[in-house]
């Protein structure tokens, strides 16, 4: 949207029209600027709302009969047409007559407009100037046109913003009408010929008509899409006094045992199913005592993009009714800056104060001389705090929440990330103004420690223009800062007055491990970071033997550290709008417990998400034999070879359950009484359409966690291979047990993956034609598979299986389970129908849907092994009766 | 009247377009009209300032470091926290050592156990002068004799006072700068990072070992009541959260309801678990609904959770609003099972983990407070909250959970692909030349390592190896094959015995299997447990079976993490008791790694010619199959040590996939596993 072309650009511009048509309509041929001024003293007191019925007597005496007529019906082009029609101008039979657009001032106050418009300052269009903010047009357009009309039309009376354009759709018509009459009518008095002006002007109509509709095609899309950029642009100046009497009440201090069941409405945030609080934000306002003395500065840069930042944000909410949160816009980021008594006052008088309860604080510098509160001083009663420096004293855990103390450098400067490996300094010190015992014992651990220590203090000797924020020195040594801090292994964040430092955003910016020495300090996000993975915490009275706890930490685990620290900035530190959106995230975790963001998700850098695998069956345990497996058969119309199945299966010691997929939907299944007598319970389910993913369905009728699922052609396997099968399973319940297995290569000629039967020594797939899994991977198959490879398979009527495997092995990160030597479902006399050429174009489209699945993956997720599952004795020379599976082993 | 006819046809044409406007721009003008429009002109988010680039940051360049100095802050008075109260200069060194004070007068025999399993520990030490914490226990209400002050208080410095029922005694002392170990402390005087929460357990809660957790499945059956209800009275009742979204708190009880069943004392088979978070006696009905694997829901709970400063509990349980019952319920109705699933095996493996017995409830209590002088090399987060749990997965091993055999998936990386062999040679003391050969013969193979547990002395030549080879000479016990030596760079280690015979295909294999499994120990030789009725104990059974539970560690591959539990962990009297019969040895290490693991060996094969010519284990010196079981009481005394049987049967053996198949030996890889 940024780079709009030109065209769009003139939208605005061309929408002055109207406004200068309407209000220099009726002179013509004149001083533009003495007519101008006449006209517009006249009329502009009177200048109401669009079809006003009674401005028509009302404002009449006032008015020219055209200008009347043209008022009267200015707001729709339409009626200008009639009116124009009406009173046609021509040069000889009636001169008075109506022009249309085209006349020379008209064009003139135009050029004038457009010029104003094309200048340097014009230039920049915002986007949001671009949409048509509400039906009344952009405040600030309107002001600049009335600015510039009242300059060049030379006003008495500066025209009134609001009475520029009336209504922007009109405006848009009337633009229309401008571009595309613009040669019609200027041809009019030149034209003789009649019907041609009336064929024109009906062409322009039924354009006209075309443009609005399709205008309105879109308008509702443009709005519902720009619900951000809905915003109004004023001054900060122009706010609202409000003069607070030194008597108003003042909020209670609060107290320290509020937590969120006793102090938090939580009946306000109500029944949210996004699981989403909503904030609501006060409006600006400048509060002032008796005197007209403001009670604070404005609004500080950053409290105004924290502001911003919630209300750009999901949780934010314009109706005060349905807020769950209320964000004052009273800075308080700054105690110092505070008269203290007057803000808890502003407080206090908030619409929805009510002991501050919902109402969130944002304070990054706390108390103020001599003592340094922890936390801020202004009297707030139940309201919520999010402080940067609170320390255990202060903080109400569980109900507070601990901020960063924002760097401004953070903006400023640009630190690219830093690789692992060694830095010059192993530890750093750059704070200035450290208590003088601090400094001290820096200065002995430099003593003893020498060049591998670095203790920097503020430049005293720096030439003027040179920033002294940016530097630090040591002896004579300056050091740009805060890039120094990327020399360092570790750096000293030490208390200062106050607990809370923004060095320690610039620390962990440059990837350098924060040693935090102050003591009862809560480090800011306490809540959800795990501070032990980043930071080094001291206790203030072991500070000499920092160096030699932080020798102790092993290589790996520093350099862990440092990108932890790091991805801690990227996340939550590094600028304004992370600090209030990971605030108002940490709330909503406490309102909405189980929608929360889980520890990894807060804690973890994005490379460990990525990398890692959660197993959701991540607990070893062997499932009790008892509970059984269902066994699922999937089948069309092999009754005969379905009964047989079902027969053999049934004799399964383990067999809890049987369960018939009947994918034929043009045949019943047979009747009960056909069906094999067997000692489990069979249950029949009729599917709605012929699909393989019905093998991979959750059905309720399952009541096991082990599914087999079967082929109805799969008549080849004994009794003890299924059970062994089983047996294996519960020693493995998060992997694919299958009986033949396959592979995956990747082929290096054709530079893409192959599918492979052969007698191989590795297994990576296992056939799920016979295959035992848990019956959660049923969910995970028929809701959770990624991209469209659900609805793939079922369109191809194959691999289904492989699609199985894909899936497990992603989400367990474990190969499957080969049992038994079993090579092939086959059986022996199927192998003549089974030609050669099938069997290839057989593995052609298996390959292909390796590679389709592994595209759509992202990963090749399959995992290689080298063994199969046995029972204990198989082949062993011992006495067969003797062994517990016996007849496994055929191929 | 030609102008007349025109200006028909003008208004025909205008009304076409306004009808052609309607029609299709009116649809869309309706949608426009219908959500609830904001007022024009009404302020839409936080305005965009036209003068905010002239705003002022909130601290002024300079500012921050100007700040005027004020001296440290004293603690306040009365509250303590972890810096203030506790003195961590007696810690440096060999981490936490605990003093007990000895009990005064008669004492019960729970007090006895808990002392008794402290001292066992190997955090036990008898100096009050050289422990960095003091220990008071405070448990018997009973007895009447409530701990009066004891001599080295100081104040109550470095001191814990552990209370496993709530405040059985009045205050008879100034508790100071002591730290509190207490059931379910209420949330208002529990100092977090400070004190320590305890669960609340109840009276006949197993000292040792415990009852396992009661899931027996992964995913609830289907068809389980979604929500048991704890009561007032003791006892719980399951409710049908479809018939009505009835409040738990009795307001309507005049209701039932069809779903409502009637009381009952055991837990019922539901979903979650619904506790009141007013009662601090609801904090049993916590532990109970964790041990059966019912997730427990907590409203507003008022006091704090156990050990809440390292588990995190919004894994295993869902602490809710009891203001909001209805957003509760619907959260619970709608959450998917793929976080059920993980909070219920959570609620399982924090159970078996932390709060089975009473002695785990114990070392957990001195494991957080270790972690805490430990400062950076605690346990990482994800060795509380991840099987086996931060008591088995030690941090004084590392605390990179690399490092360890659980955590590869979750890390997503792979075990090493190379092994140390350790070769323990025992008396009679011959090199073991072939063995060597045959295991420097693996690719996977990175050093070789040879302990001399001999009377004899070391030889002065050993065998050309592509490998480095290492001797060490050992302490003549049994217990040295497990010592964590410095020397094994890998973290998989070949554990083998001088008289083992394997042939190089055997041991690629094998350490393939591994890596696959790198937590569980992947063996040849195979002995198993029994239940030994006529004894009225555990036997065990080398013999040739269709099942087994241990592999012998005379040929194994197993992770080196289990060298360091098996010295650091195990309390010294189960050492002694493998170095005094040497074959228990492998029992006891199959132990700890089942233990660890809740899972059974491997088994790989193994050349049957050599399986019966030459019994790998050691000391045999008559023919298979009558090896000499270890002495009976061995398993038994281990078992009691701890407090249950972690031993698991597998049935099933890992073959090389085309093992023994009637396809060309050209074909298979591991060709020589089937020789004749």
């Amino acid at each position: 949207m940024f780079t709009l072309p030109q065209k769009d650009f003139r939208a605005p511009t061309t929408c002055l029209g109207p406004a200068c048509m309407q209000d220099l309509g009726s002179s013509h041929g004149e001083d533009l600027e003495g007519e101008c001024s006449r006209k517009l003293d006249q009329k502009l007191p009177e200048l109401r709302g669009v079809g006003d019925p009674a401005m028509i007597s009302s404002d009449t005496s006032y008015l020219s009969s055209r200008g009347r007529m043209i008022k009267w019906f200015w707001d729709s082009a339409e009626e200008g047409y009639r009116t124009y029609h009406m009173d046609e101008y021509d040069e000889d039979k009636n001169p008075s007559g109506i022009i249309n657009l085209g006349t020379s001032e008209n064009k003139l106050c135009f050029d004038l407009l457009s010029w104003r418009l094309s200048q340097s300052d014009m230039q920049r269009v915002e986007p949001s100037l671009l949409q048509y903010a509400d039906w009344r047009g952009h405040l600030f357009l309107r002001e600049e046109v009335a600015k510039f009309l009242s300059f060049y039309c030379k006003s008495p009376v500066p025209l009134r913003p609001e009475n520029e354009c009336e209504e922007e759709a009109v405006c848009v018509i009337m633009c229309a009408s401008v571009k595309y009459n613009i040669r019609g009518p200027a041809l009019i008095p030149r034209m003789k010929t009649k019907h041609r002006i009336y064929y024109i002007t009906l062409f322009s109509i039924v354009l006209l008509g075309l443009i609005a509709t399709g205008m309105f095609q879109f308008w509702p899309h443009s709005i519902e899409s720009s619900n951000d950029w809905n915003v109004e642009k004023r001054s900060i100046r122009d706010v609202p006094v409000v003069r607070l009497p030194a008597d108003s009440p003042i909020p209670e201090r609060g107290d320290l045992s509020c937590r969120m069941h006793t102090c938090f409405d939580v009946y306000r945030c109500g029944f949210n199913p996004k699981n989403k609080i909503k904030v609501y934000i006060y409006a600006l306002k400048k509060y002032v005592d008796d005197f007209g003395v403001s009670v604070s500065n404005a609004i500080s840069r950053e409290y105004n993009e924290l502001l911003m930042a919630i209300s750009d944000s999901d949780y934010y909410t314009d109706d005060i009714n349905r807020a769950c949160l209320f964000v004052p816009s009273i800075d308080v980021l700054n105690q110092n800056t505070l008269r203290i008594k007057e803000t808890a006052q502003a407080l206090a008088q908030l619409s929805r104060w009510d002991r501050g309860t919902n109402h969130l604080l944002f304070n990054m510098l706390p108390g103020g001389p001599p003592d340094y509160n922890t936390a801020l001083d202004v009297p707030r009663d139940r309201a919520l705090l999010a402080g940067g420096g609170f320390s255990t004293w202060t903080y109400r855990q569980g109900y507070d929440v601990s901020i960063p103390v924002y760097s401004p450098l953070s903006a400023e400067v640009d630190l690219p990330e830093k690789g692992p490996g060694p830095r010059q300094y192993f530890l750093l010190s750059s704070q200035v103004g450290l208590h003088p015992e601090y400094r001290e014992d820096l200065e002995a651990l430099q003593v003893k420690h020498g060049e591998s220590v670095l203790v920097l203090d503020k430049c005293t000797n720096l030439s003027e223009g040179v920033l002294s924020v940016r530097k630090r020195c040591h002896k004579h040594q300056v050091f740009d800062y805060p890039q120094v801090l990327q020399e360092a292994t570790f750096c000293v964040v030490l208390r200062g007055a106050r607990l809370g430092q923004a060095v320690l955003s610039d620390v962990l910016q440059a990837g350098c491990v924060p040693v935090v020495i102050a003591d009862s300090y809560i480090l800011p996000f306490s809540e959800v970071l795990d501070w032990k993975r980043a930071s080094v915490v001291v206790p203030e009275e072991k500070m000499s033997d920092v160096y030699s706890i932080l020798q102790s930490i092993p290589q790996r685990q520093i350099e862990e550290m440092q990108r932890q620290a790091r991805w801690f900035w990227e996340a939550y530190f590094q600028s304004i709008k992370a600090i209030a959106l990971a605030t108002l995230q940490i709330i909503n975790d406490r309102i909405y417990p189980y929608a929360a963001i889980s520890y990894e998700e807060w804690n973890d850098p994005p490379a460990v998400k990525w990398g890692s695998v959660s197993n959701p069956l991540f607990l070893p345990l062997i499932p009790p034999q008892s509970q059984g497996f269902t066994a699922i058969v999937l089948t069309y119309d092999r009754v005969e070879s379905l009964f047989r199945v079902i027969t053999e299966v049934s004799k399964v010691p383990s067999l809890s359950k049987l369960l018939v997929v009947w994918n034929n939907q043009n045949k019943n299944p047979p009747e009960d009484s056909l069906w094999p007598k067997i000692r489990v319970p069979l249950k029949v389910v009729r599917t709605a359409e012929n699909k393989l993913s019905n093998r991979f369905f959750p059905y309720d009728e399952i009541e096991t966690e082990a599914v087999l699922a079967i082929d109805d052609d799969i008549i080849m396997l004994t009794s003890d291979e299924l059970q062994f099968g089983y047996e294996v399973w519960r020693e493995f319940p998060d992997r694919l047990v299958g009986y033949p297995g396959r592979l995956h290569l990747w082929d290096h000629e054709m530079n893409k993956w192959k599918y492979e039967s052969e007698w191989t020594n590795e297994v990576s797939m296992v056939l799920t034609g016979a295959a035992f899994y848990h019956k959660y991977f049923n969910y995970l198959y028929t809701y959770k598979m990624p991209g469209d490879i659900k609805n793939w398979v079922d369109a191809h009527m194959n691999c289904e299986d492989i699609a199985m495997n894909f899936l497990v092995a992603n989400v367990t990160g474990k190969a499957v389970i080969k049992v038994t030597p079993r090579k092939k479902f086959k059986c022996p006399e199927c192998t003549a129908i089974d030609g050669l050429s099938l069997d290839q174009t057989h593995m052609v489209e298996r390959s292909e849907c390796i590679n389709k699945f592994a595209s759509v993956f992202g990963t090749m997720p399959l995992k290689v092994v080298e063994h199969r599952a046995d029972p204990v004795l198989y082949k062993d020379d011992f006495p067969e009766k003797l062994k517990s599976f016996p007849n496994i082993g055929s191929l | 009247m030609q102008s007349w006819r025109r200006r028909k046809s003008l208004w025909l044409a205008l009304s076409a377009s306004w009808l052609l406007l309607v029609l299709l721009g009116g649809f869309s003008l309706l949608r426009l009209a219908l959500p609830p429009r904001p007022q024009p002109g009404a302020s839409q988010g936080w305005p965009r300032w036209l003068d905010a680039e002239l705003l002022q940051s909130f601290s002024q360049p300079g500012e921050l470091p100007e700040d005027a100095v004020s001296p440290p802050q004293a603690p306040h008075g009365g509250s303590c926290n972890w810096e203030a109260c506790f003195d961590t200069s007696k810690c440096r060194g060999d981490g936490l050592k605990v003093f007990v004070y000895p009990a005064v007068g008669p004492i019960s025999e729970t007090h006895r156990r808990i002392l008794a399993s402290i001292e066992g520990s190997r955090f036990y030490t008898f100096s009050p002068a050289g422990a960095c914490l003091l220990l008071l226990l405070s448990l018997d209400a009973q007895t009447g004799e409530c701990s009066s002050m004891p001599l080295q208080w100081n104040r109550g410095r470095n001191h814990l006072v552990l209370r496993l029922r709530p405040a059985p005694c009045p205050r008879t002392f100034q508790l100071g700068q002591a730290m509190v170990a207490e059931a379910s402390p209420t949330v208002d005087s529990f100092r977090p990072g400070f004190d320590v929460a305890l669960p609340f357990l109840p009276e006949a809660h197993p000292l040792r070992g415990g009852a396992p957790g009661q899931l027996r499945q992964h995913s609830p059956q289907p068809g389980v009541a979604l929500l048991a209800l704890e009561e007032e009275r003791g006892g719980w009742r399951t409710a049908d959260t479809g018939s009505s979204a009835c409040p738990w708190d009795g307001r309507c009880e005049q209701d039932p309801g069809p779903g409502q069943t009637q009381r009952q004392e055991t837990l019922p088979n539901a979903t979650f678990c619904l506790i009141s978070g007013h009662r601090p006696e609801a904090a049993s009905r916590f532990l109970q609904a964790l041990q059966a694997g019912c997730i427990p829901v907590l409203l507003s709970p008022r006091w704090e959770l156990p050990f809440s400063e390292v588990i995190d509990w919004t894994k295993a349980a869902i602490v809710a609003d009891e203001r909001l019952p209805l957003q509760v319920l619907a959260a619970l109705q709608e959450m998917s099972p793929a976080r059920v699933l993980a909070l219920r095996q959570q609620t399982q493996f924090l159970w078996d983990a932390y709060f089975s017995s009473v002695e785990k409830v114990i070392h957990t209590t001195l494991e957080v407070i270790q972690d805490r002088i430990f400062g950076t090399s605690a346990h990482p987060s994800l060795l509380w909250n991840s099987p086996p749990g931060a008591l088995l997965a030690l941090s004084t091993f590392s605390t990179s959970p690399q490092d360890f055999p659980f955590y590869y998936l979750q890390q997503g990386s792979r075990p090493e692909g190379r092994f140390s062999a350790l070769i323990w040679v025992g008396p009679p003391g011959q090199p073991p030349l072939k063995l060597i050969q045959a295991v420097a013969g693996s690719q996977h193979c990175a050093q070789i390592l040879v302990l001399w547990s001999n009377e004899r002395p070391l030889p002065s030549r050993w065998p050309e190896t592509a490998v480095p080879l290492t001797v060490i000479d050992g302490h003549r016990k049994v217990s040295d094959r497990f010592y964590p030596y410095s020397t094994i760079r890998t973290d998989a280690i070949l554990s083998l015995d001088a008289r083992s015979s394997l042939s190089t295909s055997e041991v690629d294999f094998a350490f393939l299997v591994w890596q696959s499994f790198p937590e569980r120990m992947v063996g040849f030789l195979t002995s198993s447990h029994f239940w030994d009725e006529a004894h009225g104990g555990w036997g065990y059974t080398a013999e040739r079976t269709n099942e087994f539970s241990m592999v012998l560690t005379t040929a194994a591959f197993y992770h080196r993490y289990y060298h360091t539990l098996f010295t650091h962990s195990l309390p010294k009297a189960l050492r002694t008791v493998a170095d005094e019969a040497p074959t228990c040895v492998d029992v006891l290490m199959n132990f700890i790694v089942a233990a660890v693991t809740k899972l059974p060996p491997i088994k790989v094969p193994y050349g049957k010619q050599r399986q019966e010519a030459a019994p790998l284990a050691p000391g045999v010196p008559g023919p298979r199959p009558k090896p000499p079981a270890p002495a009976p009481d061995c398993i038994n005394q281990i078992a009691a040590a701890f407090g249950h049987m972690p031993l698991l049967s597998s049935r099933l053996r890992l073959d090389p996939v085309l093992f023994k198949d009637p396809v060309s030996v050209q074909r298979k890889k591991y060709r020589s596993l089937e020789k004749p």
